[in-house]
């Protein structure tokens, strides 16, 4: 059976540390905009930390949520792609054909979690920060669509390898960035299609929630609400 | 002329511009001939060692094949090389454990800044102008043998200082010996955000100066006062996966997390129950909470030993600290005090957390020594859940480092002529830049004849250098580490370099073994070692008869595994001999209230600058990955500003993102108003970690540093500055900053609107 590519971040673990955010620059050469460009809205962050807020002073709570793409089965940004350059793959992630993209930005608008990005200028990097690109990842240019892939070029080259070893792809055998990173272990990947594993599990837990699940996207990000002390009864 | 250079020259013959009709400039570049044979695409992951904190996580390197454009032998060329591409956590490392934060994962952009020093250099302008010239590794350790060897000071220390942070590891022996050889005094030691009080009271109370590591995984109650222990303090990665265990690691069973502070940080918006106590009374609500465990019979206070023994009243249940009577120094209601007693008590382990800015007042070590009298009752102290001292490897090099004079001390000497300096060396340090104005550190620099700097980078106190021997990045150097907390593992980190040098720079400690021999007598004998690394085999080695993670035997074959492991540690030695220094003569501590620099009619707001999870103290600023995440509860990236309650700002007419300007005692400063609901309407925040004057382009000359207008204000006993104790006035500037949100910020908004 196919793979279908599933997460599952726990907002009780969640510190809001950001490491998430910081590796999945690493990992996808995801440019710096600069200060002039971030304030006209032109950011990249493909996983961002939403913060928020509950109550006035002292009372006030403060809550985090990690969001990546959140993968849609039924994505609004891929019937709006004039040149299918958002597809939905057989493994059911959303995926971003950098050569079809003509930059209608038609996706983006589409979208209503605001996870996708445009590059409005040819990214520039200081030599030597090049140095560091993943040679896995493309390096996008001007008028190109991009965002979080959960991290495709790690899921290809592990099927890749298992292939090779004609052997079944083991769980936890890789995990995008940001999991890997996640240092509260609040992120889960894995695969949906298998029961038993551990992001099938978690999503069946009695605190599992979706983002807008009213717009009918059926994203495979499902998230855990945070827990309660409940005076000590489950401690 | 040997391979390397003839095969130079004829690659100069055959790649001629001709034979080129792109006209792409690189293309006209040189190859030079590779030092390694990698295959491009394919990954090696090699182990290391961060630094980007003093936490010390271990990392697995991933490294692949690709071509810098690099100069060797005065020309510039292309040479293909392993570079590094990604760095992960190693999952074998008792600390991290296979994770990594966001400065861990940033430390690529350490190594390839495109503002590091390439070349050692020599300055060639008026000091502080900035202005250098290049110069040969041969001139520059010749010019520092001979500075070094001409200072002369009969029967009195060597007028040189050395500055530079806290090292654990033998970087920090290394150093340490040289100094003593030549004579001259021990190492200034210094970072703005120390941890001299915590060390302080964790040697009064529990034999241990040294940071505290914290079993979360097993703990049921934390109560943290003050600490960002999810954040940027202590070890960060360590404590987050203890926290996550403790949340929803134990089916059925999740800790309770109080924190107490009187600004929302990023980890106290993860607490069950945020306490807002007014800055400096944590001590006070401690020992509030300690009183109604002793006076409702919970626990008696001989349980809590030394720890308790060191307060005040202790034994007599703490009369004075009533829930009423605490209620009214803290702002906590009396009846929240009684439960969150009854509440710790009966869900133990429970353990008490406390850093930052309650540490940072004038009774900051009083405080400390409260919460950890709280732990020694609740029984959290070396018992799972609780509180633990880290072990030391048995490595027979590493004593503890020699109390060397304070940043403020060196200057006050310096300036006043009683401890003249005429030559600086700095390592790892930006006191120019992490001191306040009012320690007139700059004025005392200004009277050193000659200082030299090991930095990367032309930082405020390495601009001031006449020489400067550029370091190698983390990832090109040998780097150990010794972690002091974060584990309950002796452990000793080793990583040899994940990839060459890119530039024409030398290992610190290589350098200055060279400089010893050179120097020779006594500072050539102590410093026996050829290289860094051979200094690093021979300590390592004290580790081979110890059961621990390596299993080879043989000399070499144990080399061998501690460098591929990444480290060397064990579960077997779980406790070092307690580090006592000289314990304190003085009576058991009260918890007075604490001393605000400013009067409160002039002065109005508690002035609290934090550690911000983008910069720390600054020294991320020149990383642009790190000035583009958006902090985690402003969401603003490129930026500084002034945290203020929404009432205060209201009452005040200020709306978010106007130009406040912020005034104390000693100095004054303009930061953009962020609107936070989560301060107290009498508190103002700033972040630490913009505001540089020069740090490469990505952090000069962008918004304001906090620090600078700091009150030398300290707590008494440790001489450590209590940086939470300022009070300033705040006035509108009449116009907006430059304050960049990334939240509601996906859509393009016209200029006026920029400050949401």
């Amino acid at each position: 059976m196919e793979h279908r590519w599933g997460m599952v971040i726990d907002e009780d673990r969640c510190t809001g540390c950001e490491a998430c955010v910081a590796a999945c620059h690493a990992e996808n050469n995801i440019a710096t905009v600069g200060d002039d460009q971030a304030a006209r809205g032109r950011a990249m962050h493909w996983i961002r930390v939403e913060r928020y807020y509950e109550g006035n002073f002292p009372d006030i709570k403060v809550k985090f949520r990690p969001v990546p793409c959140q993968e849609c089965s039924d994505a609004p940004c891929e019937p709006v792609c004039p040149t299918y350059a958002s597809y939905h793959n057989p493994e059911g992630l959303n995926a971003q054909i950098y050569n079809r993209c003509i930059g209608t930005r038609y996706c983006a608008n589409a979208c209503p979690y605001l996870v996708r990005f445009f590059n409005f200028l040819n990214p520039v990097w200081d030599k030597p920060l090049n140095l560091q690109f993943n040679p896995d990842v493309s390096v996008r240019s001007v008028g190109i669509m991009e965002k979080c892939t959960f991290c495709i070029q790690r899921i290809k080259t592990a099927e890749i390898k298992a292939q090779a070893e004609k052997r079944p792809l083991k769980e936890g055998e890789f995990n995008p960035a940001c999991v890997q990173s996640c240092p509260a272990e609040a992120m889960v990947f894995g695969d949906l299609n298998d029961p038993k594993s551990k992001v099938s599990r978690l999503s069946r837990s009695s605190r599992a929630t979706k983002l807008l699940p009213e717009l009918g996207t059926h994203p495979k990000v499902t998230y855990l609400k945070r827990d309660t002390w409940d005076n000590g009864q489950n401690a | 002329m040997d391979r390397r250079n003839f095969l130079k020259i004829s690659a100069v013959g055959s790649a001629t511009v001709a034979l080129d009709a792109c006209g792409k400039p690189e293309h006209q570049l040189i190859h030079f001939i590779p030092e390694e044979e990698l295959i491009p695409g394919v990954a090696e992951w090699k182990p290391g060692v961060c630094t980007q904190c003093p936490a010390g996580c271990g990392l697995h390197v991933r490294v692949m094949e690709g071509e810098a454009e690099v100069t060797r032998h005065g020309q510039l060329g292309l040479l293909n090389m392993g570079l590094a591409k990604k760095l992960e956590g190693n999952p074998g490392h008792p600390v991290n454990q296979g994770r990594l934060c966001a400065w861990g994962q940033a430390g690529l952009q350490v190594t390839y800044n495109p503002d590091r020093i390439r070349f050692p250099l020599k300055r060639s302008g008026p000091r502080g102008s900035g202005e250098y010239q290049e110069i040969t590794w041969e001139e520059a350790i010749k010019e520092l043998v001979s500075h070094l060897s001409s200072l002369k000071s009969p029967g009195k220390p060597l007028p040189l200082a050395f500055l530079t942070g806290p090292l654990y590891d033998h970087r920090s022996v290394l150093i340490e010996h040289f100094l003593e050889a030549l004579g001259a005094s021990p190492a200034v030691r210094y970072e703005f955000f120390e941890q001299t009080v915590l060390c302080r009271a964790n040697e009064l109370s529990f034999g241990h100066h040294q940071l505290p590591t914290f079993d979360l995984a097993n703990a049921n109650y934390v109560i943290s006062f003050g600490a960002d222990f999810l954040g940027t303090w202590n070890s960060p990665v360590a404590q987050n996966l203890g926290y996550g265990t403790m949340r929803q690691g134990r089916p059925g069973h999740r800790g309770k997390f109080v924190q107490v502070e009187a600004r929302m940080s990023q980890t106290g918006a993860n607490a069950d129950e945020w306490v807002y106590a007014k800055p400096g009374t944590e001590g006070l609500l401690a020992l509030g909470v300690a009183h109604v465990i002793l006076s409702e019979k919970l626990r008696i206070a001989e349980a809590a030993g030394e720890a308790g023994a060191c307060i005040d009243g202790w034994s007599k249940g703490l009369p004075d600290h009533t829930p009423e009577a605490v209620a009214k120094m803290t702002g906590v209601e009396a009846g929240r005090i009684q439960r969150l007693a009854r509440e710790m008590a009966a869900h133990t382990p429970a353990v008490a957390i406390i850093g930052g800015a309650p540490l940072a007042q004038t009774n900051g070590l009083a405080n400390a020594l409260a919460a950890n009298a709280l732990n020694g009752l609740l029984g959290s102290v070396e018992k799972p859940g609780g509180i633990f001292f880290t072990p030391q490897p048995p490595m027979p090099g590493l004593t503890d480092p020699k109390k060397g004079l304070s940043v403020r001390a060196l200057a006050e000497g310096i300036r006043s002529g009683s401890a003249p300096v005429e030559a600086l060396l700095i390592y790892n340090a930006n006191p120019v830049f992490g001191s306040p104005t009012a320690w007139r550190l700059q004025e005392a620099l200004g009277k050193v004849s000659f200082i030299a700097s090991f930095g990367s980078f032309v930082d405020e106190t390495s601009i001031l250098s006449d020489l400067i021997l550029p370091d190698h990045s983390y990832l090109e150097s040998w780097v150990d580490n010794i972690p002091q907390s974060g584990t309950t593992e002796a452990v000793a980190s080793l990583a040899p370099p994940a990839m060459s040098p890119l530039h024409h720079t030398r290992s610190t400690p290589d350098v200055l073994l060279d400089v010893a021999h050179q120097l020779g007598g006594n500072v050539g004998k102590a410093l026996p070692w050829k290289t860094y690394q051979d200094m690093l085999q021979a300590a390592f080695d004290s580790l081979r008869s110890h059961p621990g993670s390596v299993s080879a035997k043989a000399s070499d074959d144990f080399w061998s595994e501690v460098q591929e492991k990444g480290g060397w540690w064990s579960a077997e030695i779980t406790k070092s001999p307690a580090r006592r220094g000289a314990k304190s003569s003085a009576a058991p501590a009260k918890v007075a209230e604490p001393q605000f620099d400013g009067s409160p009619q002039e002065y109005p707001f508690n002035f609290l600058p934090y550690a911000s999870l983008q910069f720390g103290d600054g020294r991320h600023a020149n990383l642009p990955w790190m000035q583009e995440m958006p902090d985690t509860i402003s969401t603003a990236m490129w930026s500084v500003w002034l945290e203020i309650n929404p009432e205060t700002a209201d009452r005040l007419g200020i709306k978010q993102g106007d130009l406040l300007e912020v005034a104390s005692q000693h100095g004054k400063l303009q930061a953009p108003a962020l609107i936070a609901p989560g301060i107290a309407p009498d508190v103002v925040a700033m972040p630490v970690g913009q505001g540089h004057e020069s740090y490469g382009r990505y952090a000069s000359q962008r918004g304001a540093n906090p620090i600078k207008i700091l009150a030398a204000q300290t707590e008494p006993e440790t001489g450590a500055l209590a940086w939470a104790s300022t009070r300033v006035k705040i006035t509108r500037v009449g116009k907006k900053g430059q304050l960049i949100l990334f939240a509601g910020g996906l859509r393009e908004w016209p200029r006026e609107y920029r400050h949401r």
